[in-house]
């Protein structure tokens, strides 16, 4: 477990998914009740489930660096769609960026496979017909996930440190909170920080496979629940040292103080029954901010809707905070944006501290008893957030969101 | 300066599937470059020269029944891993597993188990795909396996970042370590070559079909470059271990170009003496870029030669490294499968891995 540390600032927030584009759209759906469930248009499937798809104006035309379009995949779009609103609000472009020895941490796990896939295809299709003549296999090269950061890197001015982490559905949660200690280490004075993940076939038919994904949305933390929905979209933070931040007078939105993390060590896809991960994560990330459970005034669950999870995610919240914390999940608004997931819910939980509203548990009509479900937006100011992620393999993150002042 | 140590090394890779074989290899300058033969999407078989990854031993080191659920990638890394803590002494079994992490450098995954999985889509249709071949493909499943066989509930984490997927894992496990996340972490590269890889690699011309090629010329400038696959791990801990220590680790960063320039010239200038510079370079035209302001006072080598040029290969490099600090031993690089001159026996190893993306890592490695 972590020592307590300096809280980092957050100057910046930009997001894309299901809501839209931006987090003025994000804010509208929140506010409106506004799910993002609507059918799957980027390919032809035989599989008839619903997904959170981007389904706003073509990505293209917002991409700050249109000339890399060549080398990019979906994923990297919304990476760096997301980025560019956030680096916008923080108020900072190359030259600073360069001088703070600015990086990126970003979550990914889909990567460019929407693009390599259909390479894959195209070519497998080719030699099964016999088809000799020449192929493009340049798709490939998006494939990785470095990618991303190559382009974040070059379209923003980053000299220091890329990386990507790929820890499922916790990947955003875990790059944020590692790109804090970026920060803390004194190695940069400001990271970008987040996730995103675009839809590809190979998700949606294995979220599938997998028998866990609802006809009809994700209805988290209901008693009735089927099952969580696939969605894409990207988050991401501007973090930046508080000196930093106070030299340039910049507007700090929110302060990142706690982040935890954990493995289950139980099983590939379920977690442990107990929630003994879960609950080493969220304690963690108390530790690390140096708060108590009663603290928090909101949680922002991974609530993905499915039966195990949600139980034993509830368990732990309950393990760990009791049952009168105020709880949701906002996976029906955005779909589970997978390894961003950390990432949208990190802008979610810094706009519920701002603006002193805890987001609606969308689509729950019978909740489950033991926890406090937010089922109507509630207006209440808090001071503290907890974010929680959590991912195959039992990899699990939780993520703490302060008020500033 | 960190207080880093390396208590235990574990490799499986074409120069042998345990740090023994593999050290022996080293000192003999075997070369494992061999023609193998590549199956391709359209039936035809192309033959070309690899450095292929010895099979992992997992016998008195792993379950069968939890190697029964690991694809080959997994199973090296998993072998490797236990290989290390075997070294370091230590018994997973006997220690706190929240203090014990995984960190991990992909830059493909599990590839043959993702194909394997797109196929039986592809196949049998969407609603038949296999949830085993899904859940084995998430990049992070890597670390998660590891962990699950050696029961490590602390951090556990998964990187790729093209050519310096180990050295961003090294950088971030010694970071884990200096924050107290964990005691003891695993950390490792892994990566394998399969048919699909190949074709794909070769027809980017990335890869090379030349069989006159006899293994990688790390100073050359060929067009492209001989692949290989393996995995290699080591066992990091504080220096108040109690344990033996096999080598320490005295700094690491990684950043973009000028950044890494930077590291390159403070560590030269401020960790003591460097004795020995150990690259990545892999002979090729992207390579030669990558490296083209790289400036060393000292000697200057590469082993991609010996053990063959895959993303996360500086994990073999760092064994290497270790290896050679601990048996006070040099290793002789090879040059299109001849040794190279065997350079002096270092006490201080400044590696510099760049990648013509602009990824740039370094770390010092020095005696314990």
């Amino acid at each position: 477990m972590a020592a307590q540390a300096a809280p980092v600032a957050i100057t910046g927030l930009g997001v894309i998914g299901a809501t839209g584009r931006g987090v003025a759209a994000m804010d509208a759906a929140l506010q409106q009740g506004r799910d993002g469930v609507g059918p799957l248009t980027l390919w032809q499937s035989p599989l008839d489930f619903p997904v959170g798809e981007y389904r706003g104006p073509r990505l293209e035309a917002y991409l700050p660096a249109p000339e890399l379009l060549p080398r990019m995949s979906r994923s990297d779009m919304l990476a760096l769609v997301a980025s560019h609103e956030a680096l916008q609000q923080a108020g900072l472009a190359a030259p600073a960026l360069s001088k703070a020895r600015a990086g990126a941490y970003m979550g990914q796990s889909v990567c460019g496979t929407l693009t390599s896939e259909a390479v894959y295809i195209g070519a497998k299709e080719s030699a099964a017909a016999g088809d000799t003549g020449k192929r493009s296999y340049a798709g490939l090269l998006v494939h990785e996930g470095a990618n991303t950061l190559d382009l974040m890197a070059k379209t923003f001015g980053l000299p220091g440190p890329t990386l990507n982490f790929l820890t499922a559905c916790s990947s955003a949660a875990n790059a944020i909170g590692l790109a804090a200690e970026v920060i803390r280490s004194g190695r940069s004075e400001v990271m970008l920080a987040g996730g995103a993940d675009s839809l590809s076939n190979i998700v949606f038919n294995g979220f599938c496979s997998l028998k866990v994904v609802s006809p009809d949305g994700p209805r988290p933390f209901d008693r009735q629940r089927q099952g969580m929905m696939v969605g894409e979209g990207a988050g991401v933070l501007v973090l930046e040292s508080l000196a930093h931040a106070k030299a340039r007078d910049a507007n700090v939105l929110a302060l990142l103080t706690g982040y935890g993390h954990s493995c289950d060590a139980h099983h590939l896809t379920a977690p442990h029954p107990q929630g003994r991960g879960a609950i080493e994560a969220m304690i963690g990330a108390l530790a690390q901010a140096g708060l108590g459970a009663p603290d928090i005034g909101y949680i922002n669950a991974h609530g993905t809707a499915t039966r195990d999870n949600d139980d034993v995610e509830a368990k732990a919240i309950a393990h760990v905070f009791g049952d009168r914390t105020p709880v949701s999940s906002t996976k029906r608004f955005f779909g589970h944006t997978l390894a961003a997931a950390g990432g949208v819910e990190a802008v979610v939980s810094v706009r519920a501290l701002q603006l002193g509203e805890l987001p609606q548990n969308l689509g729950t009509q019978d909740p489950e008893p033991g926890i406090d479900l937010v089922v109507q937006p509630r207006q209440t100011a808090v001071t503290h957030v907890l974010s929680n992620s959590f991912g195959f393999g039992g990899n699990n993150a939780a993520l703490i969101f302060s008020r500033s002042e | 300066m960190m207080g880093v140590i390396v208590t235990g090394i574990g490799v499986v890779s074409s120069l042998g599937a345990n740090p023994q074989a593999f050290r022996r290899a080293l000192l003999a300058a075997e070369c494992p470059c061999r023609p193998h033969p590549f199956r391709r999407l359209d039936g035809s078989v192309v033959t070309a020269p690899a450095y292929i990854a010895q099979p992992a031993d997992a016998a008195g080191l792993i379950e069968p029944k939890k190697l029964r659920r690991m694809f080959r990638l997994a199973r090296m890394s998993a072998v490797a891993a236990r290989q290390a803590l075997q070294q370091a002494g230590l018994d997973p079994a006997g220690m706190d597993p929240s203090k014990l992490g995984v960190v991990f450098g992909t830059s493909m995954g599990a590839l043959e188990v993702t194909q394997k999985f797109v196929d039986s889509w592809l196949e049998q249709g969407a609603q038949h795909a296999s949830p085993l071949q899904f859940m084995n493909s998430v990049h992070g499943i890597l670390a998660s396996q590891v962990a699950l066989d050696i029961n490590a509930t602390g951090v556990n984490l998964t990187t790729a970042q093209r050519d310096i997927c180990f050295e961003a894992a090294l950088d971030t496990a010694c970071s884990l370590l200096e924050q107290q996340r964990a005691d003891v972490i695993v950390v490792g590269g892994a990566d394998e070559l399969t048919d699909l890889l190949h074709e794909c690699g070769s027809r980017l011309h990335q890869f090379t079909l030349d069989l006159a090629h006899r293994g990688i010329d790390p100073g050359g400038r060929r067009g492209a470059v001989i692949p290989g696959d393996g995995a290699a791990v080591a066992v990091l801990e504080r220096d108040d271990s109690p344990r033996v220590a096999l080598a320490r680790v005295e700094r690491t960063a990684i950043g973009r170009h000028d950044v890494g320039d930077e590291v390159v010239s403070l560590a030269m200038k401020s960790v003591g003496t460097i004795d020995l510079v150990t690259t990545a370079r892999d002979g090729s035209s992207r390579s030669a870029v990558a490296y083209k302001r790289a400036q060393y006072a000292v000697p200057s080598v590469s082993h991609l030669g010996n053990f063959g040029q895959y993303p996360s290969a500086g994990a073999q490099q760092f064994a290497a490294n270790v290896l050679m600090l601990h048996h006070s031993e040099g290793y002789a690089p090879l040059v299109d499968s001849r040794p190279g001159p065997v350079p002096d026996v270092p006490k201080r190893i400044l590696h510099d891995a760049r990648s013509v993306s602009g990824n740039h890592a370094a770390y010092v490695l020095s005696r314990a």
